[in-house]
């Protein structure tokens, strides 16, 4: 048992194929009739967030810098995808390069000006990027189609095989398993240790040799990167995007994510993706006023988690299990394991 | 040259907005040491308590919106007490997070308070305008200047020459030290919160006749006036306020005489260029970190 054990710590992607299995069998399930079909809609959503949050989560949990961009970003991308694929007919494969490329150029530009100076000039500088987005997003109508929203279709692989819903869902789960991996082997290595010591000391991190801006500049070029990356799936799965979609709210729901989740934790993110945006949809939609009370809940759980639990819910699991083995031994600490 | 005039002084208007928020702000970084992100959406609901005070029970609009500022000391205070002051081993990171988080809280209670319908504030003052030069304004928007300048003098006087003042001021240079001083900085800090909170309802009041007061009543505001911290640098108390009034001007400027859809966005791109050469602001210096 502790051979298997020690062996998943040592090679966490297989961890990461299996939790991909389990998500792939929602649809299955669905068809059995255990769920009703609209989940798969949900549950896919949740997913496409998760993505974005990963890459949010290499920022504020690795660098301890705050975006407020992530949802303006997302936005970009949908768009930029809707406009190749539909208006000029351009292959999917194309589309979704440019729409990942172009949001992360505009990302790297304004990490470049905010980031010189102090981290917390990036929130600001992200609060009023999304903002001049959102603006455009509503005005630009050629490319946007304004307020009445743009449509996109299913993805269309090489050019031949045509997703419907069910394989998109696979497609978003199979991008959620392969983002996984990356970020869990970044992390792991020399770009997690350069950024681990940054939020320790950034002194001492400029001391060992590492590039204060440009270890920031990469955690926030791969934020937006996944984002758009999201945004892409997003606008293929749900088939639209509308201005009202990208606004602060979604933003803050991001953090809400990653914060209640818990940083620096890759199942953490995705247990945040799901009880900040599935858990109202699935359960709780019923009880009236629901929609403003589940913003009050979020942020309420930030603050709380934040204040007393930082390590986020995700930890909840091991520390119940320290709590019965403190049980079990009568109440006795243990001088050394503590 | 009359439409200039005209653009200058319905610029001072919005600027004193802008100023008013700016210094609510910078109040709450000195002696919090956070960006206040909620000080936008806690004046949106203060503004929503002018309102319905106004509306709904028939108040008179001073006698609403001294309840609005009562509100909004209350909520300051509140936020101070319950949630602040027990941040003090979290990192500036996570307390900016918090005031995220304030956000959702504050601009999802609103709804169930207020509804949903958009509402309707008039002005302080009815009607009646001053003409000079050819250019005309209001004399609710000549009260709003005054007012706005009005306020920010007294701060600025209580900051410098009194007793209370000094303490801010070493509670924003050094909190520790200050507390091994004798400085009340609990005190302080609460006060601050307070202070910030009557700021973020005027500024509200202000804004609410311009369009109607709903969610997102002072979004705008809340971005210009974090924008404008940065223009004039986080150091000083007087930095963003010119900073608010420039914002002010050349927003209004780029509206009429380049693009009345794109002036304010290309004016936050010209900002951001801007601290690509100045990064500290006009006035701010570079502080340098001990290591």
């Amino acid at each position: 048992m502790k051979e298997t054990t020690t062996y998943f710590k040592k090679h966490p992607w297989i961890g990461f194929v299996i939790f991909g299995i389990v998500l792939a069998m929602v649809p299955q399930m669905a068809a059995w009739g255990l769920f009703k079909q609209g989940y798969i809609t949900t549950i896919g959503g949740t997913l496409i967030y998760a993505i974005a949050a990963l890459g949010l989560n290499i920022l504020l949990g690795y660098s301890g810098l705050i975006s407020l961009g992530t949802a303006g970003f997302m936005g970009l991308a949908t768009y930029i995808s809707a406009y190749l694929t539909m208006d000029l007919k351009l292959p999917f494969e194309v589309a979704m390069i440019l729409a990942i490329l172009i949001p992360t150029l505009v990302g790297i530009l304004v990490g470049l000006v905010s980031l010189k100076i102090e981290g917390l000039y990036l929130a600001i500088a992200t609060l009023a990027v999304s903002e001049v987005l959102r603006k455009t997003f509503e005005e630009l109508d050629q490319f946007t189609n304004g307020f009445s929203g743009k449509s996109a279709s299913y993805p269309l692989l090489l050019g031949r095989f045509q997703l419907d819903k069910t394989s998109t869902y696979y497609l978003i789960v199979v991008v959620l398993v392969i983002i996984m991996i990356i970020v869990s082997n970044l992390m792991n290595g020399k770009l997690g240790r350069a950024l681990n010591a940054m939020r320790g000391s950034e002194a001492a991190a400029q001391a060992m040799g590492v590039n204060l801006l440009t270890h920031r500049l990469i955690a926030f070029a791969l934020a937006t990167m996944f984002a758009s990356v999201a945004g892409v799936l997003y606008v293929h799965f749900i088939k639209f995007s509308y201005p009202s979609s990208w606004i602060l709210k979604l933003s803050l729901d991001f953090l809400a994510m990653i914060v209640i989740g818990g940083l620096r934790s890759i199942y953490g993110t995705v247990l945040g993706a799901f009880i900040v945006f599935a858990l109202p949809d699935l359960f709780l939609k019923q009880i009236p006023y629901f929609e403003n009370l589940s913003y009050v809940l979020n942020g309420l759980l930030i603050i709380l988690v934040i204040i007393f639990y930082p390590n986020g819910l995700i930890s909840i699991g091991h520390d119940i299990k320290r709590l019965f083995a403190k049980l079990k031994r009568g109440g006795k600490t243990n001088e050394l394991e503590t | 040259m009359a439409t200039f005039l005209q653009i200058i002084l319905r610029s001072l208007e919005t600027g004193s907005i802008y100023a008013l928020a700016a210094l609510g702000i910078i109040i709450i970084y000195r002696t919090s040491n956070t960006t206040n992100f909620a000080q936008g959406a806690v004046a949106m609901f203060n503004t929503f308590v002018v309102t319905y005070l106004f509306n709904r029970f028939g108040f008179p609009l001073w006698l609403a919106v001294m309840g609005g500022i009562m509100s909004a000391i209350v909520t300051g205070f509140l936020i101070d007490v319950l949630i602040l002051r027990h941040t003090k081993k979290v990192s500036p990171v996570a307390k900016q997070i918090i005031t995220l988080g304030l956000i959702m809280i504050v601009v999802g209670m609103a709804p169930i308070f207020f509804g949903v319908d958009p509402l309707r504030l008039p002005r302080l003052i009815d009607s009646g305008d001053l003409n000079f030069f050819g250019a005309s304004i209001s004399y609710n928007g000549l009260f709003n200047i005054s007012l706005g300048l009005a306020i920010m003098l007294l701060l600025f006087y209580v900051l410098q020459r009194t007793k209370w003042g000094l303490a801010v001021r070493t509670t924003a240079s050094n909190e520790y030290v200050a507390r091994l001083m004798g400085v009340p900085t609990k005190t302080v800090t609460m006060a601050a919160w307070g202070i910030a909170g009557i700021l973020g309802v005027i500024a509200g009041v202000m804004t609410a006749p311009m369009t109607s007061v709903t969610l997102n009543l002072m979004d705008e505001v809340q971005i210009t006036a974090l924008v404008a911290c940065v223009l004039g640098g986080f150091q000083t108390f007087h930095g963003p306020v010119i900073g608010a009034y420039i914002m002010g001007i050349a927003r209004n400027l780029l509206l009429f005489y380049v693009s009345s859809v794109w002036g304010g966005q290309i004016l936050y791109i010209l900002i951001l260029i801007f601290i690509v050469f100045r990064p500290y602001g006009l006035i701010g210096k570079k502080v340098i970190k001990k290591v």
